[in-house]
């Protein structure tokens, strides 16, 4: 019927790297858990702790990269979403914890746990890739 | 900038889908181009004229007088 300039995103990358990301998330989440897990206990000396402590490292790395590969997959048009995206997260992130730490200041608050800017991070990427998706709509 | 892309999709009888497939990007981007929401570099606006069998003048039009001699 028609001719295909390019190969499909298949044909360019048959290991289904799609199923692959969500193995590395899921085992990676597991790995971060018991980190924190093991963190908490009283057991364990010093060094076992730095152990502990760097143990998600390397399947978090592995996920950058999954995500860099994916990200590098994208059309032109998607990645102009996704940076949109990014750039909204990124910008609501600094004005959550600048009035994070007002609040904190105020002594209204109690000092921010580092691990929830990361989730201030995804619900804002979150918040913003819909804000951008629906202006290119 | 304005584009012929929807007209030259039904003249070819083409679906969103199709066309996206034939040029390798997404159907959102498609969607995007067709409702002048989103200009195309001009690597993709060179593929889409292809597609089509057109040169890119054909597909896109440059409405901006301000570059126009006076």
């Amino acid at each position: 019927m028609h001719e295909r300039l390019i190969p499909t995103a298949t044909e360019r990358s048959p290991s289904h790297p799609a199923r692959i990301f969500w193995v590395v998330l899921v085992v990676g989440t597991a790995i971060d858990i018991a980190a924190g897990w093991l963190l908490r206990q009283p057991d364990y000396g010093p060094h076992a702790r730095i152990i502990f402590a760097v143990l998600p490292i390397p399947l978090n790395l592995v996920l950058v990269a999954l995500i860099v590969r994916r990200i590098r997959q994208l059309d032109e048009f998607l990645r102009h979403v996704h940076l949109e995206a990014v750039a909204i997260a990124f910008l609501l992130t600094g004005v959550a914890v600048f009035v994070y730490g007002y609040l904190q200041q105020a002594l209204v608050v109690h000092p921010l746990n580092f691990g929830i800017v990361w989730i201030f991070m995804v619900v804002f990427y979150g918040i913003g890739y819909l804000i951008a998706a629906r202006h290119y709509r | 900038m304005k584009t012929r892309l929807r007209v030259l999709r039904a003249e070819k009888e083409w679906t969103q889908a199709q066309l996206a497939e034939v040029v390798g990007v997404s159907r959102q981007a498609i969607i995007a181009i067709e409702n002048g929401k989103y200009d195309p570099a001009l690597p993709l606006a060179f593929k889409l004229a292809r597609a089509f069998g057109k040169n890119v003048e054909e597909v896109f039009v440059w409405e901006d007088d301000s570059l126009q001699e006076k």
